[in-house]
């Protein structure tokens, strides 16, 4: 079920969503990443240097696609490195059940868009950051991160409706 | 050995983030151009600063001995001043004027300058040289006049006192008049003096003029700020505005004059007659 996930998410990010690039303002600030959602739909138990493993392997590949080692590998190592500590402030009162996956399904629209929300706010802004590598340029990376954030959450929950609903 | 196991397991989770994002940055700086370049500029630029910034700590660190060299080599200048002065008055000199003034540099360890009559005190005396009614220079203008001394330390009435009383000339005038202090601010003093039939201009420059044994002439002391004839005076009242701030001074200069005993010597001998 991961392994369909992961090359699934990776060709779509590297075919698909790649290919959405705009060349007017302000839309050239948008782009859509969804390979993140690999990372946030581990299970909650799972080892989390495995999960840093993982995304690490994920990223690398996706910057294969993009041409541009590493920048995607450290940000979404970054990510889910603090996604222990996201999903111990997010933890519901009865607690995560053991082998689940934190998705759509199981954990509710609001509780699902949050946590989404914060990881992917994180992972983008520190990947525009190393993909400009200068806080010069801190209002392209402000934009680029909330131009982003917006589509890709978009896609993101829809996605996870299409894909949760079967 | 265990230990060691024990200790990645609990901190393995960081150790395995640290070093795949060393080698995730390792990668985007060795193989990203963009980021390549951003890198290595700007580190040299980092570097450069560090290199400043270490310099000037070390430039601080050698303040002190910066500063005495400095106060020395200042008296030194200002002995030679006092020297060209005495060159180009057209009477011819002796020799030995060239050498009449010697400057002793000295720290100042405590003064005032807020009261009526404010005194300076300096942190050499009778050993360095320093005898009463020698005069008190800085490198802006005068400070004052030795009143006492002790071994170690000398006794100063400041300018900024009541019963000054300094023989001052505008320079290029040709006019003389008194020094004193009745303004109560320690940035101005008071010609007095200067007859009224003279001519002078605001901006015009004070100096010493080296009537008395105390100050060598030409030293300078102020600029004119405003002057006016007090009514039913023969003389101008003039407003200097002092170059030295005596408020913030934190080395004096003691200008010894090696002939002032034989010239008091003479004038009293032709008092007494």
């Amino acid at each position: 079920m991961q392994i369909w996930r992961f090359i699934l998410l990776l060709l779509v990010q590297g075919l698909i969503f790649k290919q959405i690039q705009f060349a007017d303002e302000p839309w050239y600030y948008l782009h859509i990443f969804v390979y993140p959602l690999f990372t946030f739909l581990l299970p909650v138990k799972l080892q989390n240097s495995i999960v840093l493993v993982l995304s690490f392997i994920m990223g690398l590949l996706v910057d294969w696609f993009y041409d541009s080692p590493g920048v995607h590998a450290a940000s979404l190592v970054f990510t889910a490195y603090l996604r222990p500590l996201i999903l111990g402030i997010l933890e519901p009162y009865e607690g995560y059940n053991m082998n689940e996956i934190p998705g759509l399904k199981r954990m509710g629209l609001g509780w699902f868009a949050s946590y989404v929300s914060i990881l992917m706010i994180i992972h983008l802004f520190f990947y525009f950051s190393v993909e400009a590598f200068s806080f010069v340029f801190i209002f392209d990376i402000v934009m680029n991160t909330l131009f982003t954030f917006t589509a890709s959450l978009f896609v993101i929950l829809l996605l996870q409706y299409i894909f949760s609903s079967k | 050995m265990n230990s060691v196991f024990q200790l990645f397991i609990k901190y393995g989770f960081h150790l395995i983030f640290i070093i795949l994002e060393i080698f995730c940055f390792y990668l985007i700086i060795q193989y990203n151009r963009v980021q390549n370049e951003i890198f290595f500029n700007s580190s040299n630029v980092y570097i450069a600063r560090l290199a400043t910034s270490t310099n000037k700590m070390y430039q601080y660190l050698n303040i002190r001995q910066v500063n005495d060299s400095l106060v020395r080599e200042n008296a030194n200048l200002i002995e030679n001043l006092i020297r060209i002065e005495y060159i180009n008055t057209e009477i011819p000199q002796l020799d030995s004027a060239f050498s009449q003034y010697s400057i002793i540099p000295a720290p100042i360890c405590n003064h005032t300058f807020q009261l009526a009559n404010n005194h300076i005190t300096l942190c050499k005396g009778r050993r360095e040289g320093i005898e009463p009614n020698m005069g008190v220079i800085s490198e802006k203008g005068i400070v004052g006049i030795v009143r006492n001394v002790s071994d170690n330390y000398a006794h100063v009435i400041s300018l900024l006192h009541s019963q000054t009383r300094i023989s001052c000339a505008v320079q290029s005038r040709n006019t003389h008049g008194n020094l004193v202090w009745k303004t109560m601010d320690p940035q101005t003093m008071i010609l007095e003096s200067v007859p009224k039939h003279q001519f002078i201009a605001i901006g015009d420059t004070v100096v010493t003029s080296g009537y008395s044994t105390i100050f060598p002439k030409g030293i300078k002391v102020g600029r004119i700020e405003k002057f006016e004839v007090v009514p039913g005076s023969n003389s101008f009242e003039i407003t200097v505005k002092l170059f030295q701030n005596l408020s913030s001074l934190p080395y004096a200069y003691v200008v010894k004059n090696r002939f002032a005993a034989e010239q008091l010597k003479l004038e009293e001998e032709v008092k007494n007659e």
